[in-house]
């Protein structure tokens, strides 16, 4: 008991919080509550620099006029004061501030998607209506064939913006949004014959045109009364061409009219403009479809023919790894976690760097090593011999295991290392005076002793690898192909790779809706097996405590 | 278990108030901040640009074009006081970012890119027609034709890719038309020890490669999709089924692992590109991005025209690469003024070819850079190629295409029926 | 692996420079020693072709040509002198980013730690759970959702949105709490809890539990979720690439990527070379943090 007053006296100096006051009168400040008045401060201090910001947050929201998130930022601060200034509630206190930003960058990326899965947002359906819908009309602006360039310059007069216009021929006209083209006769020139100013009005410099660009780009002078011969525009300042537009949008019946054919396209509710003969226009916007997405991801063919072998592999996968990497990892942390041997520091340090290197260009290593005719393996270890490391169905899975295995194990050696260092070292001479051996030891003794705390980690790292698309991707991109199917679908696709093709790979492009709702459908998997181990985890956790 | 609370009743009190101080602070620090927008916008000078957010025009390039671009962004700062950001992306992922970021309002003014982005640019909206007006005859027509897509145009090309045949002059000197010729002189120098391949293409051990394979492909009369009456890409149109196809498929078999060998899917683009580097081919198929490496090794290069398998010309895929401008650019007309009256000056695709050694697009540029025997041979096959797809239904071509490719090439599959299969399942993809 | 320990008195007594037969030394030592070889061999020989690379600059990953064929330091040179791309910078960028957030992971998943391993409460199993769980969401719209929320802040606060650093350690410190929790949540377990009860009747707060007795026994848990939350944050590639825009601003991974960022022109020679350097912190922070990591449990504490 005397080495455990050492220890809280040493507390007493370490802790930043704490006073350094003489051990004999920590017991006397337990009276009036244990926290020394330096802690308090501390903490005074640090809310009011949190509630500082926060203020200075909900200022800029109020300016913006965001007021739903105003709202929100003021909940939380409220919040976050209640929790810090009650009594009680102590969890909530050591926990909010991690929970705060795993709220903020993580819920909202599983709530995004989750949102998502419920819209057609991908290639084709990527912003507003609005934006369809501006989009459509830029893009339908067609220069008047054989029309000629202008010139031009940007006048100004009772802040109206005028264009200059000087036709090849030395022409010369002014017009506007609203005052139609009129020829102008006493305009000056420069040098190059542009006509740059008119008695009465001023000339834009380019610092100015700039500065009124928004305005500028919406101007439109039409040539004549004839619609055919177009409208004057300018998209840089300084030349103009004629433009009419193939596609007319009328905003009150809400359809686009083909100028030259006459067809009609009208928002066929699936977040596009389409015509009578179901042909749409290749920019629509982005709506909900409600379960439309999930429905499509069971009725998939592309997913349903290969989905048995695909799930087993995914499980394979994972597990299988999962065990390798530890297994290595805790036989390794156990092999160097010996004090008096010789090196190991040497042998930890490189055993980290598969870890330290980014995973694509160990990717692309490793798949030269494979490489059935040139790779290391097969020329120099192997003597010539022509094994389809990566091109063989069963060759290619073990292969992923593998360099898998080389990616991750680094991972758990660091993690088992540590660990290792809760268990108590009387454990081995205590065993040895019973006679047990070291094998009866770890097995009995350590390792149930390990798991409580790596054996969430183990669950964690299975829902990885579950997902570990990069490694797949990187290695082998899911092949070799089924042979029996016409799909792009092979022997190493997990199911994260097969979502990636099918969501992505289309002729439609990438498809984030039916992406998302993949992926929710993929999560509840995962999430079901883990949530049952975890289940088993509790057992575990009980045993020891 | 229950500790006790850390707070006592006094010290709340205290932080409201030391949070209340901190509060006021931030409010006058705010409000200050807050003055400077309100203030009205004078004459306009360089401080309204900076005032309207029009100061600067941001930029997403690739790590070969930003050098550069850094002369003629430079020269436009003095000239109109606007900065030209350039901001180094990936090229895996630019894409995709510009297609999400766009329609927020964030993303970049511009972007550069090849043409075949255009479709899907398109499809989602985000970039806007450029009128090139009478610069557009300044450009090669295949430039041009790449960068129209429904017959608007949509970026200022800077710089034409095709691939072509080049040869190592040390080991064989002359130059034959037909693939099989080639393959046969190639097989006499390595017979004659001098080399151990016959002939190298890369190829990707996962997905082929049917961009190189193409130009043969194409002499045998097979394309990808017919053309529409503008001359345009018809998606409706899928012919790569057709019975041109499948005699390449059969060809493609000849070729590959149970056949002749000359092509070698375990030769990957980095490996056949090493094996040339060391004389060990007399014959490697790729573009201009090889030669520099290669010179530098000291192969003696000569650029020949693609082999042809069947009686038609070989057509290669032409790359053409360019300037893109965003829908949703804030600074929309800065940035058309930099595009078409900066970027396509002589000077600046002068500049580009110089650090980025790719073909110009300008003709004037590229007469220039014709002075060297290389630039102008693959110009001159360019001039017969056809620009890759920019339809966004090319996406769901490549990889069964090239995946089917790559069955036939290693034995696997008979060609008569896996490559008409291949075909309906790209129809089924893209709904033709 | 059934190896049997041998009674070891050179670890009790004064270490005896007596030699030992053979067969006893391998079965106490040796063995591990040939486990040490083989593996690092397994672990370090693929990054042999990225040192080969970096160090020949005609280097590709190919590797058909076998390794060192030609060594020099060009693509060192060219590594640092390029104005376009300030290596010195991202590597510094890195290490700011690197630091800030694994210190504030080790500190937030500790705090949240403590509060699942020592309290008991209303959905704290739950809350386990959950973290858990979290974490295996496919996210693969995480970069659209990320980028979005990042916007929305720039509108309010433009110091803390896109292109901002700070903002990039933000995101991070969603992942916080998570795996690395559980990590310390089983280790702070493994603390008796009667340190704890004995510290209380000495009249010490939870605080002055929290930082002075629980902390201390946990540093080797503390020091891997450390060397763990730096390694995945100076690798970390997309959400950076997507935050940071201005070139001055990236970090390590970033930059490099630019390198082999073009599909036809990929320098693999100075990115190898970039990447050598880059792992270089990592490796300093692992033989710093080691004696941490196997310092053995802190001695006084626990054994008495």
């Amino acid at each position: 008991m005397t080495q455990v007053f050492q220890s809280t006296n040493d507390a007493g100096h370490v802790a930043p919080p704490a006073s350094g006051r003489p051990p004999g009168r920590l017991a006397r400040a337990r009276d009036h509550g244990p926290d020394s008045i330096k802690g308090t401060l501390v903490k005074v201090v640090l809310l009011g620099l949190v509630d500082a910001f926060a203020v200075y947050v909900m200022m800029m929201l109020f300016l913006s006029e965001s007021w739903a998130i105003l709202a929100v930022a003021a909940l939380v601060t409220l919040a976050i004061n209640w929790i810090y200034l009650r009594k009680g509630g102590l969890p909530a206190k050591y926990l909010a501030p991690g929970v705060f930003f795993l709220i903020i960058f993580q819920v909202f990326v599983v709530l995004y998607s989750g949102y998502i899965a419920f819209t057609n947002y991908g290639d084709g359906h990527n912003s507003t209506k609005a934006d369809a819908i501006a989009a459509i009309q830029t893009m339908a602006q067609k220069r008047v064939p054989d029309s000629p360039t202008f010139k031009t310059a940007v006048l100004k007069q009772d802040d109206e913006l005028f264009l200059l216009f000087t036709a090849p021929d030395g022409a010369v006209s002014l017009g506007s949004s609203t005052e139609a083209l009129a020829a102008v006769t006493d305009a000056g020139t420069d040098s190059t014959g542009k006509a740059n100013s008119v008695p009465g009005y001023d000339t834009l410099n380019f610092a100015q045109v700039v500065a009124n660009q928004d305005a500028i780009l919406a101007i439109s002078v039409p040539v004549s009364d004839d619609p055919a011969e177009g409208s004057l525009r300018t998209a840089d300042g300084s030349t103009a061409y004629a433009f009419k537009p193939s596609m007319v949008y009328d905003a009150g019946t809400d359809t686009f009219t083909d100028v030259d054919t006459g067809a009609t396209y009208t928002d066929n509710g699936e977040g596009a403009f389409a015509n009578a003969n179901g042909e749409r226009l290749a920019t629509g916007w982005k709506i909900n479809v409600g379960f439309d997405n999930f429905v499509r991801a069971f009725t998939d063919p592309n997913l349903r023919a290969p989905l048995l072998s695909v799930v087993a592999w995914t499980f394979t996968f994972a597990i299988a790894s999962v065990i390798l990497t530890f297994s290595l990892g805790l036989f390794l942390a156990i092999t160097f976690n010996r004090d008096d041997l010789r090196g190991k520091k040497v042998y930890r340090v490189l055993m980290i760097l598969p870890y330290a290197f980014p995973a694509f260009l160990s990717g692309l290593v490793w798949s030269g090593i494979l490489n059935p005719q040139f790779g290391w393996l097969n020329q120099t270890l192997l003597g010539g011999a022509e094994i389809g490391w990566l091109t063989d169905p069963v060759l290619a899975k073990i292969s992923v295991l593998v360099v898998n295995l080389w990616l991750g194990f680094p991972y758990m050696f660091l993690v088992c290392t540590g660990a290792l260092q809760s268990l108590p070292t009387e454990l081995d001479e205590a065993a040895r005076v019973d006679g047990a051996g070291a094998w009866r030891v770890f097995r009995s003794i350590k390792l149930p002793l390990l798991l409580v705390s790596i054996a969430p980690l183990l669950i964690a790292s299975f829902a990885f690898n579950f997902n570990n698309f990069n490694v797949i991707y990187m290695l082998t991109g899911g092949g070799p192909r089924f042979e029996d199917t016409t799909r792009d679908i092979g022997s190493t696709d997990i199911l994260i790779t097969l979502v990636y093709k099918v969501a992505f790979g289309q002729g439609t492009g990438r498809d984030y809706g039916l992406a998302s709702a993949l992926a929710i459908v993929i999560f509840i998997i995962v999430a079901t097996v883990s949530a049952v181990s975890f289940k088993q985890t509790k057992a575990l956790e009980e045993v020891n405590r | 278990m229950k500790l006790p609370n850390s707070s006592a009743m006094p010290v709340s009190r205290r932080v409201f108030t030391i949070g209340a101080f901190s509060a006021v602070t931030a409010v006058a620090l705010s409000a200050c901040g807050g003055g400077d927008k309100t203030s009205s916008s004078a004459p306009a000078t360089a401080q309204d640009l900076a005032a309207g957010g029009a100061s600067t025009i941001t930029m997403w390039v690739d790590a070969e074009r930003s050098p550069a671009l850094k002369d003629i962004a430079a020269k436009f700062k003095a000239d109109t006081g606007i900065e030209v950001k350039l901001v180094i992306k990936d090229f895996a992922a630019v894409r995709d970012d510009f297609i999400t970021q766009v329609p927020t309002g964030k993303g970049p003014d511009l972007i550069v890119g090849p043409h075949d982005w255009v479709g899907k640019f398109v499809q989602n909206g985000v970039i806007a027609p450029v009128e090139l007006g009478d610069k557009a005859s300044t450009f090669s027509a295949t430039a041009i034709k790449a960068m129209t897509f429904n017959g608007s145009n949509y970026g200022v090309p800077y710089s034409v890719e095709n691939i072509a045949l080049l040869r190592n002059t040390a080991l064989l000197p002359a130059a034959v038309t037909t693939f099989d010729e080639a393959v046969a002189a190639g097989q006499g120098v390595v017979d004659a020890g001098k080399a151990k391949y016959a002939f190298l293409v890369g190829l990707d051990p996962k997905q082929g490669d049917p961009y190189h394979l193409y130009p043969l492909q194409t002499s045998m009369g097979s394309a990808v999709f017919g053309l529409t009456p503008e001359g345009g890409y018809d998606p409706k149109n899928l012919v790569l089924g057709g019975p041109e196809g499948i005699a390449f498929a059969k060809k493609l078999v000849e070729w590959g692992d149970t056949g002749s060998k000359v092509l070698n899917s375990n030769i990957t683009g980095d490996i056949a590109k090493e094996e040339f580097k060391n004389g060990k081919s007399p014959y490697f198929l790729t573009g201009p991005w090889n030669v520099p490496d290669l010179q530098k090794a000291g192969i003696k290069l000569a650029i020949d025209p693609l082999p042809t398998a069947g009686d038609k010309p070989a057509q290669p895929f032409v790359g053409v690469n360019g300037f893109f401008i965003s829908a949703k650019s804030a600074n929309a007309l800065a940035t058309t003024e930099f595009v078409t009256n900066y970027l396509t000056t002589e000077a600046a695709q002068d500049s580009m070819f110089a650090t980025g050694g790719r073909p110009p697009a300008l003709k004037a540029s590229f007469e220039k850079a014709s002075s060297d025997p290389i630039v102008a041979a693959f110009g001159k096959i360019g001039d017969n190629g056809v620009p890759m797809p920019a339809i966004p239904e090319m996406d769901a071509v490549w990889n069964d295409w090239g995946a089917t490719e790559l069955d036939l090439i290693k034995g696997k599959g008979d060609p008569a029926t896996d490559w008409p299969k291949m075909a309906a399942t790209i129809k089924s993809k893209i709904g033709a | 692996m059934s190896t049997t320990l041998q009674p070891e008195t050179t670890r009790t007594l004064v270490p005896q420079p007596k030699r030992r037969p053979f067969g006893v030394w391998f079965k106490d030592k040796g063995w591990r020693h040939l486990v040490g070889v083989v593996v690092t061999l397994f672990a370090v020989f693929p990054l042999l072709y990225v040192l080969s690379a970096a160090l020949n600059s005609n280097g590709t990953l190919a590797g058909t040509k076998g390794l060192f064929t030609q060594v020099d330091i060009e693509n060192f040179v060219k590594l640092f002198n390029d104005p376009a791309r300030p290596f010195g910078r991202w590597f510094m960028n890195t290490l700011i980013i690197g630091v800030v957030t694994s210190a504030a992971t080790v500190f937030l998943g500790a705090m949240a730690a403590y509060a699942f391993s020592r309290m008991r409460f209303t959905g704290r199993r739950v809350g386990l759970l959950s973290l858990l769980l979290l974490q295996m969401f496919p996210q693969l719209l995480a970069v659209v959702a990320i980028f979005l929320l990042l916007s929305g802040i720039s509108d309010v606060i433009p110091a803390l949105g896109l292109g901002s650093q700070l903002g990039l350690i933000m995101v991070y410190l969603g992942g916080a709490l998570g795996v690395n929790t559980y990590l310390m949540y089983g280790f702070f377990n493994t603390v008796p809890q009667s340190l704890d009860e004995a510290a209380k009747i000495d009249g010490a707060s939870h605080v002055q539990i929290f930082f002075g007795i629980i902390l201390r026994l946990v540093t080797p848990i503390l020091a891997v979720v450390a060397l763990l939350s730096f390694i995945g944050i100076s690798s970390e590639f997309v959400i950076a690439s997507v935050v940071l825009t201005d070139p001055d601003s990236q970090t390590l991974a970033v930059g490099l990527y630019s390198f082999v960022a073009d599909t036809r022109s990929k320098n693999w020679g100075i990115f190898s070379a970039g990447a050598v350097l880059a792992a270089v912190p990592v490796m300093a922070l692992f033989l710093f943090l080691q004696r941490y990591i196997v310092s053995g449990l802190v001695q006084g504490g626990v054994k008495g």
